[in-house]
């Protein structure tokens, strides 16, 4: 700033008029500015890049057998090998049985029995020797 | 970060902060500094549309550059100086002569209706006599008496030395001097 004691050429009281005439920037001005201000802004700060992650195990498994769809597949028949197992129909009973050469006779049992008495006649012939 | 809890933050980091997204430093930043852009393009230019269009070119420059701004080296109003300087400079090899009429009048803040033209006078008449400077000498007596800058800094914006800025701005007062001699009475220059 002017020091008073050294106004010598009298300019002073010429620069103290251009500081308190300053030209002040009007609303519309300062909203052309932030505008820019804010339109550079939303360009470089562009949406993520897809960021190239590692990808986890599970995911490559995922990924490996098809996808979400193809997991519900094969939760769906999980499921259903599961529930076979503990509950078989009798279909299923009898080719078992036809296969493992006993007669159908014995697997004619009610569910509850089967569940009751696991051991089978093929079971006790084994375990008699 | 809240709007009213930037005006203590450093320009620079402001600036790192609006580069990060942040449309509050963009609105703290344009607030601060485009007054000092605009004033600073006006009293190298002397014309008010003109200065404006120079203000609206260096802030654009600023956003540009935010990404890459680092803290700490540059003080941002004095890359913001030397930017306005350079484009008054461009716009005034383009205009040669200067049309005194153009000058606007400047803006008369709050104060005695007197006293407030006295300020109004003065400030058109020295406006007029720094438009009659040679542009180096003009840039270092506003940056040294208006925007009341220290040397050095003046010395960085014009990239010359601080003793070269010393013979500019002396320089320049004595032709401000000599120019505005002839007016102190009718500027009310005996009332101070």
């Amino acid at each position: 700033m002017t020091d008073k004691q050294q106004d010598s050429d009298g300019l002073d009281a010429f620069f103290d008029a251009a500081r308190n005439t300053a030209p002040a920037p009007d609303a519309a001005f300062m909203a052309r500015i932030l505008d820019d201000a804010l339109s550079v802004q939303a360009e470089a700060v562009a949406p993520p890049s897809p960021v190239t992650k590692r990808e986890g195990l599970f995911s490559q498994i995922l990924r490996g057998i098809g996808g979400w769809p193809a997991l519900t597949g094969l939760a769906a028949a999980t499921v259903a090998g599961v529930w076979i197992g503990v509950n078989p129909p009798a279909a299923v009973s009898d080719q078992l049985a036809s296969l493992i050469g006993t007669s159908s006779a014995t697997t004619d049992a009610t569910d509850s029995d089967w569940l009751l008495d696991p051991l089978t006649e093929y079971d006790i012939a084994m375990t008699g020797g | 970060m809240p709007f009213d809890a930037m005006s203590e933050v450093p320009d620079d980091a402001l600036l790192v902060l609006y580069a990060n997204g942040d449309a509050a430093a963009a609105r703290a930043l344009t607030t601060r500094l485009t007054p000092k852009v605009l004033g600073h393009a006006y009293r190298l230019l002397g014309d008010r549309a003109e200065a404006e269009d120079v203000a609206q070119e260096a802030m654009l420059r600023l956003w540009r550059i935010a990404a890459e701004w680092r803290q700490g080296e540059a003080k941002v109003t004095t890359w913001l100086y030397r930017v306005v300087a350079n484009l008054c400079t461009d716009r005034l090899r383009k205009r040669r002569s200067v049309d005194l009429d153009s000058v606007p009048e400047p803006e008369d803040p709050a104060m005695g209706a007197e006293q407030g033209l006295q300020h109004v006078a003065r400030a058109e008449a020295l406006q007029a006599a720094l438009d009659s400077l040679p542009e180096r000498q003009r840039q270092a007596v506003v940056l040294r008496h208006i925007e009341g800058l220290g040397n050095p800094e003046i010395a960085e914006i014009m990239d010359i030395s601080p003793r070269a800025v010393e013979s500019l701005t002396a320089r320049g007062k004595r032709a401000l001097a000599e120019a505005l001699a002839g007016r102190r009475e009718e500027l009310g220059y005996q009332d101070d």
